[in-house]
């Protein structure tokens, strides 16, 4: 083995264990990585460096690794970090009441660990309000995308006087709400900004003890008030960051170390930081649509104690009258909870496919039922294998599914073979599961519509109707068999926030992965010279819900199609031969003669390729990258498909 | 006898990424490359963790006054871990 081998065989090494075998073997890693940093190539040293940003490591930890993220040039202030897969430079702002500057750095550590690149603007602390406020502030000249108001409880101006009276107090929180709705306003206004707003984390040292509860004016009721009427007046661009359940989870007396506050102004004890930055990511993560989607999980062990293989279904650990057993059932009522909220389950499991089944099949007190779990897997091939297998059959990237399984061999393969696939460490005793996996925030979320808590039965019936096609003849009697019926609308009320939703979360059939925040959907559909059109599809085995939105735009005497997205669970159903039909329709009502497409590649669109041409539009240049497409609308024949127009009312 | 200086010397080579540090009584904050107000914050919680100590919030800043050197901080930490 070369030196050079030996040091990448340290890395991959490190990089599949659990956090507690990693420990001792940071030195190490840290080591062969300042080795490939200097040998070779400092970008390889910085994918290393990257990929081993975990919340579970410590503050020196992540910032030993921060000088391989960063390079050794890193600076303050403005920085970009390099490594993406996504192309886009993310312009986030953060705007500290306490000093940001440690959570600045860890901010960008977990954002190369999610290969999110941004630019960054740090303000001065204590400055949020005049950054904001006054035109021509380095905020303003920087021009966010994404504004981080970073503040807490030790930032309000006015806390009511404690003799104050329920309407005084009243008083003080509407002024108060009033004036973080004119910050937010401001930052939307002038930069059309997302913001992600901090609550407040109250404080535990009450001065009137337990009665705090009952007297509107003792300051910890008064902030929880505040947290509430926050969260509630917060417009769509604004994201809540729950700072108080941080706190919480660390336990308020942990959370804050008055030392560092009073002598470095800092937020949080430094144990609290990475958890914290890590939190600010997921967020940010989330409100890029790239939260994870699919929980895959293992059988023995994971959902149920021992081998069901060797005990049989009646045999294993599980349900009431065992501890033990109530905490497996207590982490499936977890997965189901998870898929309720839509996060799609799966299984992968070592077992044979029959047995796995039967406790499923066979125990009344299970959770999970075979319904809940979208994708089944259980044979005898390796996991990494199986997890692609799974990617494959729910049409979803690698990097959306979370994979649970006891075994720490299991663990170590997937994360060594499919490093895309998020694996949580698992403790031994499965009382710990839950916490295990909640810890990583894989599914935060910045909405939630009913079409979530329906995903897990779309996914389910998805995988009932590629059984059908398997069974039927030819494609076109399987799509004739569906009686799929087609609800065409508008963007309207009821179905504007799934429209923003799904405008934002597909990457793959998306044809120019525009990003429209909830109140630019609004003003596209109040601009007449917009049109948009809602696709929701029903058939024999179920409602696939709204699964297409396009909005166009008019251009002298054509309509170009700015954003076309699909749900890739309706591909191969005949939804775009429908839609195309819908606007070419649409086009001679508004008097236009021309449909105008564009495709514009990112790394993970080309399956829409072809997307235009195959509907029949010419070619019509191409910048390189982008390619331009058109219809003429007299000429277009309606194309084939299989879908009635549904013209009921909802 | 527990080696303060020499548990200490390790923390800086950490925190400022250089093996080559030597620590001497006289030193301070400017003969040290990288050690400026940030990661002088890296440095105190890199000592907390690694000897387990708490410094009070007036140590906290304290190398950074007339008369103090890696001399005096040696002895604080030393007085801090005796007191237990």
């Amino acid at each position: 083995m070369t030196a050079s081998q030996h040091d990448q065989e340290t890395l991959h090494s490190y990089l599949q264990l659990d956090a507690p075998a990693r420990r001792p073997r940071f030195a190490d890693f840290v080591g062969a990585l300042k080795a490939v940093s200097q040998q070779e190539d400092p970008d390889a040293a910085r994918g290393w460096a990257a990929r081993a940003v975990s919340p579970l490591l410590d503050y020196s930890s992540l910032m030993k690794l921060r000088r391989y993220v960063n390079g050794p040039n890193a600076g303050t202030g403005a920085a970009t970090n390099a490594g993406t897969s996504t192309g886009r430079v993310v312009r986030l702002a953060i705007l500290g009441g306490p000093t940001t500057i440690q959570l600045r750095q860890l901010i960008e550590l977990f954002l190369a660990h999610e290969g999110i690149a941004a630019e960054i603007y740090e303000a001065e602390y204590g400055l949020f309000r005049q950054e904001i406020l006054s035109p021509g502030s380095g905020l303003d000249q920087f021009g966010p995308e994404i504004v981080f108001v970073a503040t807490g409880a030790r930032d309000l101006t006015r806390v009511p006087p404690l003799e104050a009276d329920a309407a005084a107090v009243e008083q003080f929180a509407e002024t108060e709400l009033s004036d973080w709705l004119q910050l937010w306003e401001t930052a939307r206004s002038r930069w059309n900004a997302t913001l992600i707003q901090n609550n407040f984390d109250i404080p535990f040292d009450r001065i009137l003890g337990h009665y705090t509860l009952r007297h509107p004016a003792a300051r910890e009721n008064y902030l929880a008030r505040l947290n509430r009427s926050l969260a509630e007046a917060a417009p769509a661009f604004v994201v809540m960051h729950d700072l108080n359940a941080l706190a919480a989870e660390a336990g308020a007396a942990g959370w804050f170390d008055p030392r560092f506050y009073h002598e470095f102004k800092m937020p949080c004890g430094a144990e609290c930081l990475p958890g914290y930055a890590h939190s600010v990511v997921s967020q940010l993560r989330a409100m890029l649509g790239r939260s994870k989607k699919v929980l895959a999980l293992d059988l023995d062990n994971t959902l149920w104690g021992g081998v069901v293989g060797d005990l049989g279904p009646g045999g294993i650990k599980f349900g009431q009258g065992s501890g033990e057993g109530e905490a497996f059932l207590a982490f499936q009522r977890y997965a189901k909870e998870l898929s309720q909220r839509g996060i799609v389950l799966a299984v992968c499991s070592k077992n044979d496919p029959e047995k796995a089944r039967e406790p499923f099949e066979k125990r009344a007190d299970m959770v999970l039922h075979l319904a809940d779990i979208s994708a089944f897997v259980a044979n005898w091939n390796n996991k990494a294998d199986n997890l692609r297998a799974i990617a494959d059959q729910l049409e979803l990237g690698l990097d959306s599914i979370v994979f649970v399984d006891d075994n720490p061999a299991e663990r170590a393969l997937v994360r060594r073979f499919v490093p895309q696939v998020a694996v949580p460490d698992l403790p031994e005793d499965p009382s710990g599961y839950i916490a295990a996996v909640a810890r990583h925030r894989y599914f935060e979320t910045t909405s939630f519509t009913q079409e979530d808590s329906a995903r897990a039965r779309y996914y389910f019936e998805n995988t009932r109707r590629k059984e059908l096609a398997a069974g039927a003849p030819d494609l076109e009697s399987f799509l004739a068999s569906l009686h799929m019926k087609m609800k065409v609308e508008l963007i309207n009320d009821l179905n504007i926030e799934r429209s923003t939703q799904l405008v934002n979360k597909s990457n793959q059939f998306n044809l120019t992965t525009r990003r429209y925040t909830l109140s630019e959907v609004r003003g596209l559909v109040e601009n007449s010279e917009w049109q948009t059109r809602t696709f929701s599809l029903r058939d024999e085995l179920g409602d696939n819900g709204l699964i297409s939105v396009i909005l166009l735009r008019k251009q002298a005497d054509a309509l170009a199609i700015d954003t076309w997205i699909m749900s890739c669970r309706v591909l191969q159903r005949g939804v775009e031969q429908f839609a195309r039909n819908e606007l070419v329709d649409l086009c001679r009502a508004a008097g236009c003669n021309r449909l105008l497409g564009t495709y514009i590649p990112t790394a993970k669109n080309g399956l829409v390729a072809d997307h235009y041409a195959k509907l029949g539009f010419s070619p019509a240049g191409s910048d390189g990258a982008s390619t331009f497409w058109e219809l003429d609308v007299a000429a277009a024949a309606p194309l084939p498909h299989f879908i009635e127009r549904d013209e009921s009312r909802a | 006898m527990r080696d303060v200086r020499a548990e200490l010397q390790e923390i800086f080579r950490q925190v400022f990424d250089d093996p080559t540090i030597v620590l001497r009584d006289d030193m301070t904050a400017a003969d040290v490359e990288g050690w400026d107000s940030v990661t002088h914050i890296d440095l105190l919680i890199a000592i907390e963790r690694a000897l387990g100590i708490k410094f009070a919030t007036a140590e906290m800043s304290r190398l950074k006054e007339p008369d103090q050197n890696i001399g005096s901080f040696v002895r604080l930490i030393e007085s801090k871990l005796q007191a237990g």
